[in-house]
């Protein structure tokens, strides 16, 4: 072991001294902003998850479409169908409706028509059925989100009706297009609000039906194989695309960029501000060290007289910063895994304290605390705290470094 | 051994410039012992680290062993020295202390070990290897910084003041170590000191009066 990590060692853990105070209070430091980083950033990482997942599951990893209709869906399918890296092509088509049940105000919620057959090749639409089965939806029936269902009284078994915008244009023809009444099948509950509280499921052939599409649809949702880097097999699917087929493909990232990007500042604000507790921690590192420097000058002096060279006396401070900067880390991941491991525990323990289990469940649907940390993300808390905290050591270290050793033993 | 001639060394201060040495010349042979004795300020402690090979004289030449430098690595092995307020580092023992030396030096270890043993025993610290500097009295931490001084095995070991902080009779039996130490290891020694009764003792008595040495 070369001299100065011998002496930084040492004057980290001083022979003799049981609880080496200093040393203690700096590590604890680095780690409680090491800790509250990873736990932090770990339940935003979680619900973030969340909520990319929810977008996959309710949109699929891809969507084709264009301006206008899809007069020929079934060849766009198939040729979709073919894209290396594709699992699964769903047709939809969207729009508006007013819903009425017996005895209530119109909704007028977002209404969907899906393949029956191939809609969970790419929407697990199942997993999210909370009454009823996916596998009753028929051309008379519907599905209805959660909150709709519960804000119009209705229930499975129900019958609604389902008026178009076709009724207002056939009227201007002095035509009668009457509403299509269909039976609720199935209630389903996504978790974000703004689709659970305004979407209703029915069949593509009636979705054409009730908007007079024939047989066009407005798009597909895809699916790709696990793994898949979903841009990249976007510009695969847009490269075999037809130019004259009038659609392009978008991959779940592109169509949610803003999204995204908001959910990507939040953490870069969130880690920079936490960051900002090593930071401070690093500060006070960094005046204990050049303290050292000043109390120790004429021992640094001898160390130069009995042949230590300047940047080895540089390397005895520097690395006092970077031991601690190690050791924080380390106990500050122990600390944040730890505490993540036991959150639900925590959790529980508060909802019970405070008596608010109800509240929890209708705003988050669940009581439990997600946590989903990137490997990214690990390697930048564990290298940020290393690195600030060894630039801590890195001023001291300069000021150790510089002195003369025939000043520094003069320096009585 | 070591020979310094016409050594010459100022200091600016402000626009003044003070002319500390103004032509030193000393010889001195191997296990030789030399004492200066000298005013405060006279210029005792610069002579030493021109001696040593820290600091450089503006003027004139020191050889060691017939060569005009001493480099790094070659400083252990001539140059031991020990001080007034002995510098001992507090955070390591006796024995970590004495060991630090070597370690700076990259001396082998397990010799470095077995010597600094040996010399804590010969400097009457044995059993105390553990005990911390505070944990010493002044007259056992300047003979633990003699240890350490001489566990590179250095042919000349300057000592500057060693007893200036210590009381008459713990300064006597440094003073006898030293002595004692260099006599026996044939270490050449130069004792710094205002005390006529220890500058008595060794072979050969200087004076450094206005520069020079005499
Ligand atoms: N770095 C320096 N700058 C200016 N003057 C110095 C410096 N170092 C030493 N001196 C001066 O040089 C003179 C000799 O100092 P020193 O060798 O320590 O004397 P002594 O050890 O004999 O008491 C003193 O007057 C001191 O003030
Ligand atoms: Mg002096």
């Amino acid at each position: 072991m070369p001299w100065y990590f011998y002496l930084a060692l040492k004057q980290l853990f001083p022979t003799g001294r049981k609880f080496p105070f200093f040393t203690a209070i700096s590590v604890l430091g680095v780690a409680l902003g090491v800790a509250l980083l990873v736990v932090t950033i770990s339940v935003m990482g979680g619900f973030a998850f969340q909520i990319r997942q929810m977008i996959v599951d309710t949109q699929g990893d891809v969507q084709v479409r264009g301006p206008g209709l899809i007069e020929n869906p079934a060849e766009l399918r198939s040729m979709l169908g073919r894209v290396p890296g594709v699992v699964g092509v769903t047709p939809f088509a969207e729009g508006t409706v007013m819903l009425e049940a017996p005895n209530k105000p119109p909704a007028f919620p977002i209404i969907q028509g899906v393949d029956v057959q191939r809609v969970n090749t790419v929407i697990p639409l199942d997993h999210y059925l909370i009454r009823g089965r996916l596998d009753d939806l028929d051309d008379d029936t519907v599905i209805l989100s959660s909150l709709l269902a519960y804000s119009i009284g209705a229930q499975v078994g129900d019958k609604v009706e389902v008026s178009s915008p076709l009724l207002l244009e056939r009227l201007k023809h002095d035509e009668v297009f009457l509403p299509r009444e269909l039976r609720v099948v199935g209630i389903f509950m996504i978790g974000h609000q703004a689709l659970d509280s305004n979407t209703v499921i029915v069949t593509l052939r009636r979705m054409q039906d009730l908007y007079g599409l024939g047989r066009a649809v407005h798009g597909f949702s895809l699916k790709l194989a696990p793994g898949e880097d979903p841009d990249a097999a976007t510009a695969r699917i847009n490269a075999m695309l037809p130019p004259d087929a009038g659609v392009t493909a978008r991959s779940w990232m592109e169509f949610n960029r803003d999204f995204l990007f908001v959910l990507q500042l939040e953490k870069s604000l969130i880690f920079l501000l936490l960051l900002a507790i090593i930071v401070v921690a690093a500060f006070s590192v960094t005046s204990s060290l050049l303290i050292a420097v000043v109390r120790k000058t004429r021992e640094i002096g001898l160390l130069g007289a009995l042949g230590g060279r300047p940047r080895e006396v540089a390397a005895c401070f520097c690395l006092q910063g970077f031991l601690i900067g190690l050791a924080g880390t380390l106990v500050g991941l122990g600390l944040g895994f730890g505490f993540l491991a036991v959150r639900n525990n925590i959790v529980h323990f508060l909802i019970r304290v405070t008596d608010s289990k109800e509240a929890m469940l209708r705003f988050y649907q669940v009581s439990d605390l997600p946590s989903h940390l990137d490997r990214r993300d690990l390697v930048l808390i564990v290298t940020s705290s290393v690195v600030i905290s060894t630039l801590a050591g890195l001023l001291p270290a300069w000021r150790a470094a510089r002195l003369n050793p025939v000043e520094a033993l003069r320096s009585e | 051994m070591l020979q310094a001639a016409a050594l010459v060394k100022g200091y600016r201060s402000g626009d003044r410039q003070i002319a500390v040495l103004r032509g030193v010349d000393l010889t001195i042979a191997a296990g030789e012992s030399v004492s200066i004795r000298g005013e405060s300020g006279s210029g005792k402690s610069t002579l030493l680290h021109l001696l040593a090979g820290i600091d450089t004289p503006d003027a004139g030449a020191v050889h060691w062993d017939g060569r005009t430098t001493l480099p790094v690595e070659r400083r252990a092995a001539m140059i031991g020295m020990v001080f007034q307020s002995f510098y001992l580092i507090p955070e390591l023992n006796t024995f970590e202390n004495v060991l630090m030396a070597a370690r700076v030096a990259g001396a082998p270890r397990a010799a470095a070990r077995t010597r600094a043993r040996e010399l804590l025993g010969r400097v009457g610290l044995a059993g105390r290897e553990t005990h911390l500097p505070a944990q010493l009295s002044g007259g056992e931490r300047q003979r633990a910084a003699i240890a350490r001084a001489l566990v590179n095995s250095p042919r000349l070991l300057l000592a500057d003041e060693p007893t200036g902080n210590l009381d008459e009779q713990t300064g006597a039996g440094v003073i006898d170590l030293l002595l004692g130490l260099g006599a026996e290891t044939r270490t050449a020694l130069v004792l710094v000191t205002h005390n006529a009764a220890h500058a008595a003792r060794t072979a050969r008595q200087l004076f450094l009066h206005e520069g020079v040495l005499r």
